[in-house]
Order: structure tokens, then sequence, then C-alpha cells
């Protein structure tokens, strides 16, 4: 066993513990701590497929500015009792259980079957990604981000201004938190 | 062996099954939970499973696209996460609480 097998069962296994525990804490300040491992954890794995700038940005938005915002909220809130965190029924409850493992269920199967017809056992993928070289990382990334992908680069942009004018206009508007009397 | 190609091998099937873990893992938060925040933290676990999958293909492809979606995606995410906890705020301002099923009353 190398060590980049190691470390991806490692970080696979903190994943989906912190991930469980996001869903399963009915204390939403544990969930968000358990987010932001979560968050941590994808970034370590985003460097074992050497996406460095991408774990970069990973932990800067995501568990810096997002996970903030999250607390921050939180910390607005007074939650110390919270009754009834999960919905109430069982029988809809096991449905929707169900509906998931349906779902996960088909996810795999239809990666491991997708992935057997194709025909490229693992070996030969590897080999193929380590020869086509994803080094140079960052630099592709910039180039094809500000080169093929302006426009959507663009609309991101405005897509920002718009969520920042309607994040204060929800804010000034009847039952926000800055409302006008 | 299979079974120990499976576990000592890691391939492109490893990330994607741990990517569709994670989603189920968001999903049934969405489903299940009835705390606002919690319901938006469920998504980005969601929006991170994904993310996991493109960072994925876009390394066994050996192309970068894959990357750039990683980055709207991430855009989208901190987006609805600034206009969710907005609404939440204005939620819990008149309920005192933050549960899915005041959104009834934010009509008008």
């Amino acid at each position: 066993m190398t060590a980049d097998v190691f470390l991806f069962w490692f970080l696979a296994l903190i994943t989906v513990i912190s991930g469980l525990a996001v869903v399963l804490m009915a204390n939403p300040i544990y969930s968000a701590l358990c987010l932001a491992m979560t968050m941590i954890s994808v970034a370590a794995i985003f460097v074992t497929l050497q996406a460095y700038f991408l774990a970069g940005v990973q932990i800067i938005v995501y568990a810096g500015a997002v996970m903030v915002l999250f607390v921050m909220v939180l910390m607005l809130f007074d939650l110390k009792h919270e009754l009834q965190a999960f919905t109430r029924g069982r029988a809809t409850g096991a449905l929707k259980i169900a509906s998931v493992g349906i779902l996960s269920g088909l996810i795999v199967g239809a990666v491991t079957i997708g992935l057997t017809i194709a025909g490229r056992s693992s070996d030969e993928v590897i080999s193929a990604a380590a020869a086509g070289g994803v080094v140079d990382t960052t630099r592709g990334l910039s180039e094809a981000l500000f080169l093929k992908n302006i426009f959507g680069f663009e609309a991101l942009g405005v897509l920002l201004l718009v969520i920042a004018v309607g994040t204060v206009a929800l804010s000034r508007s009847k039952g926000g938190t800055h409302a006008r009397d | 062996m299979p079974e120990t190609n499976m576990i000592t091998t890691i391939g492109a099937e490893h990330y994607l099954v741990l990517s569709a873990i994670l989603f189920s893992i968001g999903m049934a938060g969405v489903l299940l939970r009835r705390n606002l925040i919690v319901l938006l933290m469920s998504i980005e676990l969601m929006l991170n499973a994904v993310n996991i999958s493109f960072v994925t293909f876009s390394y066994y492809s050996g192309k970068v696209e894959g990357q750039i979606m990683v980055f709207f995606v991430m855009t989208i995410a901190a987006a609805e996460a600034a206009v969710g906890l907005a609404l939440a705020v204005s939620i819990f301002k008149r309920f005192k609480e933050v549960n899915i099923r005041f959104f009834e009353h934010l009509k008008g």
C-alpha cells in the first residue's frame, strides 16, 4: 500500500464521516464546524488530484468566506433549544432515506458499469493522465478561463453584482435586518 | 485478485463513488432536516460532491475544462449562500425560529 493510496482512503473516510456529522448533528454550530472539516478534506482531495490552485481557492472561498458567513448568521440567532431537528413522520422518513439509497446505488452502478464498458482499466487511465500532463495546472487554468471562457467569467461577475444588490435589497425590505421604518 | 486490486489501486471510480456518497449525504440532509441553515449546508455538501467529480474527470482526461466548471460552481455556491442566509435572517426576525415550514408565510 503506497502513500497516495493510504492518503485517498484516509481523506475519503474523513470526508464521509464529517459529511455524515453535518447531517446528523442536532446543533447547527457543530454542523457548521463539521462542514468546515469536510471542505478542508475536499481541498486535500483536490491536492491528490493535482488541482493545487483549486485546493487553495476551495480553502479560501469555502472554508474561509462561506463558513464564516454561516457561523456569523448562526451567532445572530439564539438557537440554544432546537426542538425537532428532523422532519416528522416515520414512513416518509423511511421513504426519503430509501430514495437517497436508490439514487446513490444508481450513481455507483452507473460509474462502475460505465468504466467497465469503456474498457479502460485504471492503470491505463492513470498512465494516460501522467503522459497527457496536467502539469502546469495554474497556467493552463488561467489560459482556459481568460481566453476560452471569458464570456462565462464576465457573466459570473454580473451575477455576483446582482446577488450583492439583491442581498442588500432583501435586508432593506420589510422584515429584513436593516428595514426602513 | 480483484479485491486487493480495488483497494490498492486508486482509479477514477474511487473518486466518483466518493462523490456519489457525499452527494447522497447532502441530499439526505436536504430531505430530512428542518433547520434552514443546515439545509443550506447540505446544499453546499452536494455542490462539493459535484466539484470532486469535475476535478476527477479533469484529472483523468488531462483537460482543464472541468476545473473551470469548478470555479463557476464555487461562485454560484457563494452567491446562493449569501441570498439563502439573508432569507434565513429575515425569517428569523419574524418568527424567532429558522424552520422551513415558515417559508410559506414569506409571501407578500
